[in-house]
């Protein structure tokens, strides 16, 4: 049973993990808490709905999710051109992001409520079995579906962040935006770079999120608060923190709906990040974005 | 004025206290909170559940209620507060969807997600409201041109800066953020009083990012602009009820229209409606003093 909790926990914790990066992300280099990841979600989860229903045969779920991942950079760029463009140029502060990401995931929820209710939509089966078994164990084949391509995808983040030539280039616009312009940096490129990820993560997770539980307008809502607290735990801007923290959240959450029920689990989220505030600010990683003058 | 009419008055008047509250926080203090709702929520199930279970005046347990908000306000701001700003936004978001959480869970007490209705009727209410609203804004206002407040602005504008001239900044937050938790604490108790029944959905995320988005509009450095958009915001869709719109009632779309005004507000006029103007009575003084040294020259030739 341990073993079985132990699976599930780190499949849900990679998806928070997809999210809690995609966080992360955005954060590092514009310096802002994107809620609007939320909103992507849920408009990423039911792209993909629709996809996979409108033809017969359903089409494979990589290529849902693949296209599913296209959708969400347009939305992210689209995002950024409505709500973002314009407070870069005016260099308000800060608190004007907040704001304007905050609406953005406002409308998206309403609108989905408004188009198709508060009902929620299943997933039509995707597998031919929900598990298989590995000696005595029941594994869920969905679970470990979505491990292995969350995995796969934060590994090639983690190698396009570190290796390629626009990885260094973010993680310079991340340090300084005024100085690396200044080396000879496009940091607008970054920045529509960056939404690109950000809303591909969006897409990804959509699916998955979708597919594991079911469809419905506040599910990016519901989702995006817990990417939120594992990219605090792991330290707020942090790739590789955000990862573990989601993935201990993950497990730990698991454990905690198995032993004492559902619903207390935003309560203990919620005790478990004020700890974690007060006993280790910085986060995992121990980077810890001070403001400056 | 009919019942509805009054009833109408009496929402939006609950919602420029709240609107005030968030003010004295964002406005002033330059912090984003979006868990005030949490507050709300707070304040109005402890003050009708002890009202109800120990028989006490409602005078009596309000200040139980609004006391312990502005407690919890401490307690969650005590550790946050130092952090930076975003860390804040997110803790009082969590601490908003967990108070929703807990009252869920306390089915027993609060009759859960059914709502806990068992609520006293007041008489005069209509006077109680605009009595406390008139009081709240002219403390607020006061506060803005207060040392106080003037020491808030400097802390907005610049928190290091304001830092090195001796304005203890942390000291300063706290204090404004339980402020306006208390403040929040009495909206939420006028709305349980207005509408007889609380729900933990009425007192979600929602809420919060509402009053957040009515500041903005009117502006975050302007008492006036966010005593009139928190009025008339709340105010509109209802005078737009009968209006339809692709086959349902306009009411349905005003969340959405909220925000689209937020996003036309933010990229053409980042200051708000109201920007840093104040509707002031200098002008009437004004006026009449330069009338009264007409009449003296007048006498004076």
């Amino acid at each position: 049973m341990i073993f079985q909790l132990l699976i599930n926990g780190i499949s849900l914790g990679a998806v928070y993990a997809l999210i809690a990066v995609g966080f992360a992300v955005v954060f590092s280099v514009l310096k802002f808490s994107n809620f609007a990841h939320g909103g992507m979600i849920s408009a990423c989860a039911y792209m993909g709905f629709f996809f996979q229903r409108a033809y017969v045969p359903a089409p494979p779920i990589f290529v849902t999710i693949l296209v599913t991942g296209v959708f969400g950079m347009f939305l992210a760029l689209f995002l950024d051109l409505v709500a973002y463009r314009n407070i870069r140029k005016h260099k308000s502060p800060g608190i004007y992001y907040f704001l304007s990401s905050l609406t953005i995931s406002i409308i998206i929820e309403q609108v989905l409520n408004i188009r198709f209710s508060k009902n929620p939509y299943a997933y039509p089966n995707i597998f031919e079995s929900t598990f298989f078994m590995v000696g005595d164990l029941r594994v869920s084949t969905m679970d470990t579906m979505i491990m292995a391509v969350s995995l796969l995808i934060l590994v090639a983040l983690v190698l396009l962040i570190h290796k390629t030539k626009m990885g260094l280039a973010i993680r310079a616009v991340a340090i300084n935006a005024d100085t690396s312009r200044l080396m000879g940096i496009n940091s607008g490129v970054v920045v529509v770079m960056i939404f690109l990820i950000a809303g591909f993560l969006a897409g990804v997770s959509g699916v998955m999120l979708g597919a594991k539980y079911s469809v419905y307008p506040d599910l990016g809502q519901t989702m995006m608060v817990k990417g939120f607290i594992a990219s605090v735990i792991g330290g707020l801007g942090s790739l590789g923190g955000a990862i573990v923290a989601a993935i201990m959240l993950g497990v730990l959450e698991m454990f905690w709906t198995y032993f004492f029920g559902a619903f207390s689990a935003p309560v203990m989220l919620f005790v478990i990040m004020l700890l974690f505030l007060i006993i280790r600010p910085q986060g995992i990683s121990g980077k810890f974005a001070k403001e400056k003058v | 004025m009919s019942n509805y009419q009054l009833g109408l008055i009496i929402n939006s008047c609950i919602s420029v206290i709240t609107v005030t509250g968030v003010f004295a926080v964002t406005g002033l203090a330059g912090m984003f909170s979006l868990g005030q709702a949490g507050y709300l929520a707070i304040s109005s199930y402890v003050t009708f559940i002890l009202a109800r279970t120990f028989g006490l005046p409602i005078l009596v347990t309000a200040f139980i209620g609004v006391g312990l908000s502005a407690l919890s306000a401490y307690v969650i701001s005590v550790p946050t507060l130092k952090l930076r700003k975003d860390y804040f936004a997110l803790i009082t978001m969590g601490f908003g969807q967990m108070v929703t959480a807990m009252i869920v869970l306390l089915e027993k007490y609060t009759n859960g997600s059914i709502g806990y209705s068992k609520i006293p009727k007041v008489k005069s209410l209509f006077i109680i409201v605009i009595v406390i609203t008139v009081l709240v804004v002219f403390c607020i206002r006061n506060l803005k041109y207060s040392r106080f407040g003037r020491m808030c602005i400097a802390l907005k504008s610049d928190e290091i800066a304001a830092k090195s001239f001796g304005i203890d900044v942390y000291k300063l937050k706290l204090r404004m953020y339980v402020l306006a938790s208390a403040i929040a604490g009495g909206a939420g108790i006028l709305y349980g009083l207005k509408n007889r029944v609380i729900l933990p959905d009425s007192f979600g995320w929602n809420l919060s990012a509402e009053m957040q988005i009515f500041l903005f509009f009117g502006g975050t450095n302007s008492i006036t602009g966010a005593v009139l958009s928190g009025f008339f915001l709340k105010l509109m869709p209802e005078l737009f009820r009968t209006v339809k719109l692709f086959g349902q009632s306009l009411q349905e779309y005003r969340t959405i229209i909220y925000c689209v005004l937020i996003l036309l507000v933010i990229n053409f006029r980042p200051n708000g409606m109201m920007g840093e103007h104040e509707l002031s009575f200098a002008w009437v003084r004004s006026v009449f003093a330069k009338k009264k040294e007409h009449m003296k020259k007048g006498t004076s030739r």
